[in-house]
């Protein structure tokens, strides 16, 4: 599976240091398109410095980021931002939702942001989305009256909405109990197998790594 | 974007009342003054345009083109061409003029009215109704010679009505009026107090003060000879009033400076709502970043929240200002209803929204400056910047140097610029200065005060820009009460040598009777009174005599001490004040030598003139010795309590003083009309810069409320760990005394510097021996106040969280 000719998204020799801290020593990491890569590794070993660089949410501190053929230390903020928007989606532990919007307002935020009208196509995707997702009857609620799976899904959704390169999820479900932790698990397995989407995952949790395709081990900023 | 924005003020909305609240007072503020300023114009428009307001061209002198000379008045219409004018157009003209007559009642005693004494003034009336622009109340208007309408004021106070008869005039010119009628007529320059046909007016052409003003016409007043201007009637009244609107638009100037003192503080209110509004909004912008928003976008989107915002209030303001306004005009005498001040309301609107979007611009570029990975951390959110201090210190610094500079060469401009900068700097270094200030203040209410004053504290810009507000209004006021109290007790010894004695009762004819003193002490309001004894004696230059008297014992009554009286002998001491008469003066300068005869004696004195005390001239006792060996009491000096009622006391002096032939001179009224002005124009300042403190105590509940609602956590996880509801209470609305109290000392001290430079500066050149006195018991009661109304402000957000 590591042969993949074309990965969704690579590194080369990425490092990144906070002041003293040494968080990434050069990794080199492919992303095989349409395959469930999870990224393990103990507390503080860089997994969530890695996927912030992959989502060009922090800055290489040396070497290289590839998302989708864009090298992305050549963007500046503003085109960071709409690649970002374009070609990534996140899922993170907590707070995916604003909190005043309804989860379809949510869901269609990356569409609006990007100076999409929402036309019929669109709802139509959100509807198809949340329907997968077995979240189609909440569309109208906001964050407070859904569960926290619930919550995991429509941010599934809101990722899955621009139909992204990528998928980035952080600890998708730190917050949640293993009952929910699974069918959040199963959706984010069923868009690589249905939706084809490539997904990279973070997580300490081995239950949660057996979803994936692949698992990478990271251990004090190195690849092990 | 939009979808954002809705939601976001929907969901918002509410915290940002505060500082809505804030724009609002002061765009009200604006509208006010802009309101009451039309209808003071408006109302001079009506009061002074009256005579010409159904007239379509005025008559009156051509100020290029004339000859003043044989006028009374340089600025009136040569009389010939005046009255051939009103003779030819009849009922379309409408002479504007007076004359100042004798008048005497029926029964030949002099008539009164007003301060007019034995004397009136007559003016014409329009020849038809539809020029005449005085207001009939009672009875007719006069149709032929000996009639005549009385102002129903002067009748009021002259004691006049309907079918009584008045002598006007002397000798030949006297005419004997019959009153048919009451009127009242607007003041203006051509008001009078009696109005009669114009063939009656002619009557008395040859007075000296007789006189046409100008014609008010209806039509075309036709060819017109030279020296004589037609002149549209809305352009005269435009024109004339311009003159007269000066000192409303002087006034509205000043009004606006509290403005824009009131724009200032709820600038920087708005400034710290939204700084914290978007402090706890870090996050979900932080979010909008993760998923796509770029940093224009999110900029436009906080922007466009402090437009609508700006929009709203200040819209509310300019209603609820115009509102006011219109209502006060109601109320308020000498205002007429104005159209609407349209450049005012606008430019109210504008000030409003401006200040909302240039005080929410650096928090709004904050925000949009938040990076996205913020939504990832958890915890409390810090509003880090640029501190300014080098920039504050800097200020404070030259602006030392420039109110040192202004002091030493009493340069007030400089005053002005060197106050403000150092005020800025202070300002500018609030980040700084504040927060140590607020923990030593939090240090003296003991453990009791440790959690306030950490939470005062922990956001320093916040708490600084908060207290900044605070700080304006506070130093302020604190400068105007010093300086105030300042410039009253240097006025108020300055008017003691000034006016010595409060009324003097004095007889040149007769000895006053002796029950007169016992009487005037027992007269309610009189503190004190003195007989002063002397003579009557002859001094060159004055036809009636004067009584010279010693006067020893002056200190009893006089405000001076008595100075003014110790007279060294062989001078004369002269009140100027009370020699100079409309008729002529008394032609003596200071150290002129002067004869004072009195009967057979002969005294040669040197002349010391001062002023206060009236006409009885003051002499040592030896040189009165020299001039009468039987001194009889001729003055009284009487000194007022100090809560005498200034009229009804003089009202009962003037009556003793009749009663025994004497006359009465008042110094008394003068006295506290100077007094109550100051005390009207103090109150009047201080009623204004109200007006920002209470904005600035708006901003400080509001800062705490908002604080408040971000700490929502903790305060459960105090309550959790044994706090007490009240312990919760006491400890929020502490946050909001502290930082109260600390803007309110910091602004006294700051405020009493510069009152201080400013004394030095201003008063000290004037009045050389005036002094600086501090008002601690109103600073401390300012203090006070401020500290009690935070505890207020502070409670209404605490019954939020406390539930």
């Amino acid at each position: 599976m590591a042969t993949d000719p074309i990965p969704a998204a690579s590194t080369r020799n990425l490092t990144k240091t906070y002041g003293p801290v040494c968080a990434l020593r050069g990794v080199d990491l492919d992303l095989p398109a349409g395959r469930f890569t999870a990224i393990m590794g103990p507390s503080g070993s860089g997994k969530s410095t890695l996927v912030h660089c992959l989502a060009g949410l922090e800055q290489a501190g040396g070497g290289t980021v590839t998302v989708a053929g864009t090298e992305l230390s050549t963007l500046d903020d503003d085109a960071l931002t709409a690649f970002r928007r374009e070609h990534i989606g996140f899922v993170f532990q907590a707070f995916n939702l604003l909190p005043m919007l309804t989860a379809e307002q949510n869901v269609a935020l990356p569409l609006e942001l990007g100076g999409r009208r929402l036309d019929a196509a669109a709802r139509e995707r959100i509807r198809d989305l949340a329907e997968v997702l077995g979240v189609a009857d909440r569309l109208g609620h906001r964050p407070a009256e859904l569960s926290g799976g619930e919550q995991q899904r429509i941010a599934i959704a809101r990722a899955l909405v621009t139909e992204p390169d990528l998928l980035i999820a952080d600890e998708p479900t730190g917050n949640l109990d293993s009952v929910t932790s699974a069918e959040v698990l199963d959706h984010l397995r069923r868009t690589t197998d249905e939706l084809d989407r490539t997904v990279v995952m973070v997580t300490h949790d081995p239950e949660a790594a057996r979803y994936a395709d692949r698992v990478v081990i990271l251990e004090d900023g190195r690849i092990a | 974007m939009r979808t954002v924005l809705l939601v976001s003020l929907h969901a918002h909305g509410r915290r940002y009342a505060a500082a809505g609240i804030a724009v609002i007072v002061s765009v009200a503020f604006i509208v006010v003054i802009g309101v009451l300023t039309a209808g003071a114009r408006a109302g001079l428009v009506a009061s002074s345009g009256a005579p010409y307001r159904d007239a379509d061209v005025v008559v009156d002198a051509d100020p290029e083109n004339s000859d003043p000379s044989g006028r009374p008045y340089p600025d009136v219409l040569d009389s010939a061409a005046a009255v051939a004018l009103v003779e030819r157009l009849g009922e379309d003209a409408s002479p504007l003029g007076r004359v100042l007559l004798p008048a005497r009642r029926a029964d030949g005693t002099p008539l009164d009215h007003g301060t007019l004494r034995g004397e009136t003034t007559v003016g014409p009336i329009a020849g038809g109704d539809a020029l005449r622009w005085q207001t009939l109340i009672t009875g007719r208007f006069p149709t032929g010679p000996g009639e005549a309408v009385v102002h129903v004021w002067d009748a009021d106070s002259a004691d006049l009505a309907v079918g009584d008869r008045v002598r006007v005039g002397e000798g030949t010119a006297a005419v004997d009026l019959v009153v048919v009628g009451l009127v009242e007529s607007p003041s203006t320059w051509s008001q009078a107090s009696f109005y009669v046909t114009w063939p009656q007016y002619l009557h008395w052409r040859d007075q000296p003060t007789w006189h046409v003003g100008s014609v008010a016409v209806r039509g075309d007043p036709g060819p017109l000879p030279a020296g004589v201007l037609a002149t549209p009637a809305q352009v005269y009244v435009e024109e004339n009033l311009a003159r007269l609107t000066g000192g409303t638009d002087a006034t509205a100037l000043m009004l606006l400076l509290f403005a824009a003192v009131a724009v200032v503080v709820s600038g920087l209110v708005v400034a710290t709502t939204f700084a914290a509004v978007f402090a706890q909004r870090r996050r979900e912008i932080a979010l909008l970043r993760c998923v796509g928003a770029t940093r224009r976008q999110v900029l436009g989107a906080v922007c466009r929240e402090a437009l609508v915002l700006g929009v709203l209030a200040s819209l509310a303001g300019t209603v609820a200002g115009a509102g006011l306004g219109y209502g006060l005009i109601a109320v308020l005498p000498s205002m007429d209803v104005p159209a609407p001040p349209v450049p005012w309301l606008l430019g109210g609107f504008a000030v409003g929204v401006l200040v909302t979007l240039v005080a929410s611009a650096p928090p709004a570029w904050n925000a949009a400056r938040v990076h996205p990975l913020v939504a990832l951390r958890q915890g409390s959110t810090d509003d880090r910047g640029p501190a300014g201090g080098s920039a504050g210190g800097l200020l404070v610094a030259g602006g030392t140097v420039l109110l040192a500079q202004a002091m030493a060469g009493s340069d007030r401009i400089v005053l002005v610029v060197g106050g403000a900068a150092v005020f800025g700097g202070v300002l500018l270094l609030g980040p700084v200065l504040i927060p140590p200030a607020i923990r030593a203040a939090g240090a003296l209410l003991g453990r009791r005060g440790r959690l306030a004053t950490a939470n005062a504290v922990r956001h320093p810009r916040r708490t600084a820009t908060t207290t900044a507000a605070l700080l304006i209004g506070v130093t302020l006021t604190a400068a105007v009460l010093t300086g105030s109290a300042t410039w009253r007790t240097a006025i108020g010894e300055h008017r003691d040598t000034q006016l010595p004695i409060d009324v003097a009762i004095t007889s040149a004819d007769a000895p006053l009777p002796d029950e007169l003193l016992d009487q005037v002490r027992a007269t309610p309001g009189v503190a004190d009174a003195i007989a002063v004894t002397g003579t009557v004696a002859q001094l060159p230059g004055w036809a009636d005599p004067i009584p010279v008297v010693a006067a020893p014992d002056a200190a009893r009554v006089a405000r001076d001490g008595g100075a003014f009286a110790r007279v060294p002998p062989g001078t004369i001491v002269i009140d100027e004040d009370a020699f100079r008469g409309p008729r002529h003066e008394l032609s003596l300068r200071p150290g002129d030598p002067v004869a004072v005869a009195a009967g057979e004696s002969r005294v040669d004195l040197e002349v010391v003139l001062l002023g206060g005390w009236g006409s009885a001239a003051v002499v040592a006792p030896e040189t009165l010795a020299r001039l009468t060996g039987s001194p009889e009491p001729r003055v009284l000096w009487v000194r007022a309590g100090d809560d005498a009622d200034p009229l009804q006391l003089v009202d009962a002096l003037d009556d003793l003083a009749d009663a025994a032939g004497a006359r009465i001179e008042d110094h008394l009224q003068a006295r506290t009309a100077g007094e109550r002005e100051f005390a009207v124009l103090t109150w009047s300042v201080l009623g204004l810069l109200s007006v920002s403190v209470a904005i600035a105590l708006i901003g400080i509940g509001n800062t705490v409320s908002l604080s408040v609602l971000e700490r929502d956590g903790e305060h459960a996880l105090l309550r959790a760990i044994g706090l007490t509801r009240r312990g919760l209470r006491r400890m929020i609305a502490t946050e909001a005394a502290l930082m109260a109290v600390v803007a309110a000392v910091l602004g006294t001290a700051l405020g009493v510097a510069f009152a201080w430079v400013a004394h030095v500066t201003v008063v000290l050149p004037i009045l050389s021996r005036a002094s600086l006195q501090v008002p601690w018991p109103a600073l401390a009661a300012v203090v006070l106040g401020i500290g009690l109304a935070a505890l207020i402000a502070g409670i209404v957000p605490v019954h939020r969280t406390a539930r």
